[in-house]
């Protein structure tokens, strides 16, 4: 690295990418990444790489099930169609364990400078190291935060709850009452399968329990037991409370996913709404909600004293099959620089430096990011498990919380069979499990 | 001794004529019948896309094979299938696309029938023709689309179908959100879309039937449901046999329509064994387990496809 750029770097000041990132003439980048609304403000930043190195940016971007299927079976293929892979904060044990991304280590300790490691929310810096291999450089760390309508609380007389049982009180109030026709107390992500399954680890520790014996905030080694407690009276409390929440969901609650919740939120239909922070831009945005101006947002609620808010989001990581690894790197350190992650958050991106969630002028232009800043020294870099089984044992779990929502199974029974499959995975897969797996 | 015709014939000919050269057999007669270039694409095509694919299922079915694990797959014997003869899920899926299955044809064919008349009755009309093109359209559109379409119209909250129910003062409708209607959902948009198949599949055969049949019927003093079940329903059996066959094929593979609107749920109300199949191969990367819920589905298939084959007329099979 020049000198003169790590000065530059070293003072905050901006770095000369011209002399920093290798000319790359006719040369296509391909990324494959997820297809969520940030995705477009890539092709307003890529053409500045462009311009600096001569390669052009191709990003394809699919759904979260298509993407982790198409990005498997491309690394499962050693296929050399893309070059940066972006994944998600659960794959990054199976991805590192299947050898389909790169170990950036090296390439990081070359260009700290550039980086500024340090400047990553910490618990992201967790989440995309596994074993001591940095399986990508992160990008878009989410938060889940809580929103709540500023103006129909104030109406109400009502404070906004800090607690989940605040919260289930603040949804009665707001149901089916003649103040406010037309609007619901909560939406909830009740959908079969990752929709339901991800949002029990978004509450499990906020009701003081854990999914497995040792995997709970401040653990040592969460990976160390896996033993199952799904069954736990505190699992068995969270999906009681999502059942509980039904009666003040919109009608069709039971199918609701991460669109539907937050696009009736954005119309005005709800009065609260715990939303991944990637679509506060969109409530933000007076041509695509109602509540611009309405709403608010806090840290996600608990009933354990110090709230657990639930983490997840993006890193992108180097295909190991690709040709251009070296182009691949120029590229990924100069998009997660600090200079142009301001850029990305500007243009609608999740922020996830701690310096650009301080940046006057991001705050500015997007208050809740504040949110975001008091949420990220609170969160769980394993909130949902990163081993390679995690999306078959969201997707179990997802199965049988639907169906105990539906009343077709009782609650204890639903969360008894969810530990006796998860078990049975985890110890073919060759985890810890104890025998007894009632905590 | 020779004849003139054996000497005058391409010596290539002789082989698969039964002159008096030994005739060849197997792969060699396969690749010197005059026929063979004609066919060789058709046979690859086939053998890439439908064959090769359909052995290899079969093969990973008896193995433990997983997408994700770098080690090669070890042989599992029986194992996938006995354990997903035990899995629950699949005893569920196997029963849904009975009753998806079942449920859609039996529709599909009294509406079917029924537009068929229709048609038939206003052809004459001016626009007829424009009608009937526009009740096709629906088949003629990708299922997943279908599948996206309808599940914005019955969307519980902001749907057009809702919305049309308040306006009569009808509660909203879970629709896909609800274990005890999902399923019908799933058929009624399966039904919507494939009811126009089987109107053509009717029209067909209903206009084959002779005139004087009718009006021996009616001379005879038969009223309309006498004529419909002693006249039409024995002489269009057989072409609507064939129809059925399609459809009941169709449904045992359904898969679009469902992974577009509920994705199984709520809880296992919808799963078919399709989407099983495919959630275990692309979603956990079980290619074994997966591809012996696939094989299961072949087999349902085949056996069906067989009896109902059985089934059909003597005239058919010779056709």
């Amino acid at each position: 690295m020049p000198l003169a750029a790590i000065a530059a770097s070293a003072s905050g000041q901006a770095i000369d990418w011209q002399t920093e990132l290798k000319k790359a003439d006719g040369k296509t980048l391909r990324i494959i990444m997820i297809q969520d609304p940030w995705v477009k403000a890539f092709d307003t930043i890529d053409q500045d790489f462009q311009k600096i190195t001569g390669a052009s940016v191709v990003v394809d971007s699919y759904s979260y099930d298509d993407l982790h299927e198409k990005e498997v079976l491309n690394g499962n293929s050693k296929s050399d169609a893309y070059d940066i892979i972006v994944l998600d904060s659960p794959w990054v044990g199976e991805f590192q364990q299947g050898g389909y991304v790169e170990n950036l280590k090296a390439y990081l300790d070359k260009d700290a400078k550039i980086l500024q490691w340090d400047d990553f929310v910490p618990t992201f810096r967790q989440v995309a190291d596994w074993k001591g291999s940095i399986v990508g450089i992160p990008f878009g760390a989410y938060f889940v935060l809580f929103n709540y309508r500023t103006d129909l609380f104030k109406d109400a007389g009502l404070n906004p709850p800090k607690t989940i049982d605040d919260l289930k009180d603040a949804a009665k109030t707001f149901t089916k009452n003649s103040k406010f026709p037309g609007v619901y107390g909560i939406g909830m992500n009740n959908q079969r399968g990752a929709a339901v399954g991800q949002a029990f680890f978004e509450y499990i520790f906020n009701f003081g329990g854990k999914p497995f014996a040792s995997m709970y905030p401040g653990s040592p080694d969460p990976y160390a037991d896996m033993t199952p407690e799904f069954n736990s009276p505190e699992c068995i409390a969270v999906v009681q409370f999502f059942k509980d929440l039904v009666q003040y969901e919109p009608p069709g609650a039971l199918n609701m996913a991460w669109d539907q919740r937050a696009n009736a939120f954005a119309t005005g239909r709800l009065s609260m709404a715990c939303l991944w922070s990637v679509r506060e831009p969109i409530l933000s945005d007076p041509n695509r909600s109602k509540v611009d101006g309405k709403f608010g947002t806090l840290v996600f609620p608990t009933n354990n004293g110090k709230s657990v808010p639930p983490l997840g989001g993006w890193v992108m990581g180097i295909n190991t099959s690709s040709k251009q690894k070296d182009l691949a790197w120029d590229y990924i350190k100069w998009f997660t620089s600090q200079e142009i992650h301001k850029k990305f958050v500007l243009l609608g991106g999740p922020p996830s430096r701690l310096s650009t969630m301080q940046d006057p002028e991001v705050l500015k232009k997007s208050p809740w990011i504040q949110t975001v800043y008091e949420s990220q020294s609170q969160t769980f870099a394993d909130c949902r498990p990163r081993i390679p089984e995690s999306f078959q044992i969201i997707d179990k779990v997802g199965l049988h919380v639907s169906e105990a929502l539906q009343g077709q199974v009782s609650i204890p029974d639903a969360m008894k069979q969810v530990n006796e499959e998860v078990a049975a995975l985890l110890k073919k897969a060759g985890y810890k499990v104890s025998e007894t797996t009632q905590p | 001794m020779e004849t003139i015709q054996d000497k005058q014939r391409p010596s290539h000919l002789n082989s698969v004529s039964g002159g008096r050269r030994k005739p060849l057999h197997g792969v060699a007669s396969f690749f010197r019948h005059p026929a063979t270039p004609f066919l060789l694409p058709a046979v690859i095509f086939l053998f890439t896309l439908t064959i090769y694919p359909f052995v290899y299922s079969v093969i990973s079915s008896f193995l433990n094979f997983s997408l994700t694990n770098p080690r090669p797959p070890t042989f599992a014997g029986l194992g996938n299938y006995l354990s997903l003869f035990a899995d629950n899920l699949f005893s569920v899926a196997v029963l849904n696309t009975g009753l998806i299955t079942v449920a859609s044809v039996v529709i599909e064919f009294l509406i079917g029938f029924c537009m068929a008349h229709l048609f038939i009755a206003i052809a004459d009309l001016k626009g007829s023709q424009l009608l009937r093109t526009i009740y096709i359209l629906p088949m003629m559109v990708t299922p997943v689309v279908v599948g996206l379409l309808w599940s914005y119209i019955l969307e519980p909250l902001f749907g057009v179908m809702n919305y049309l129910l308040s306006i009569v003062g009808v509660a909203p409708q879970p629709w896909f959100s609800d274990a005890n209607t999902a399923l019908w959902s799933v058929i009624f948009v399966n039904v919507w879309e494939w009811s126009p198949f089987m109107m053509l599949i009717c029209t067909a055969a209903l206009v084959s039937i002779p005139r004087d049949l009718y009006e021996a019927a009616r001379i005879d003093g038969a009223r309309w449901f006498q004529t419909v079940m002693k006249v039409e329903l024995p002489l269009v059996r057989s072409t609507v046999l064939v129809g059925i066959i399609f459809r009941v094929i169709d449904n045992f593979r359904m898969f679009d329509i469902i992974f577009a609107t509920t994705r199984g749920g709520p809880g296992r109300a919808t799963e078919v064994i399709s989407l099983f199949a495919y959630r275990q191969i692309f979603q956990y990367f079980n290619a074994g387990y997966g591809a012996a819920a696939a094989v299961v589905v072949f087999l349902i298939a085949m056996i069906f496809g067989t009896v109902a084959a059985k089934l059909l007329p003597r005239e058919i099979h010779h056709a």
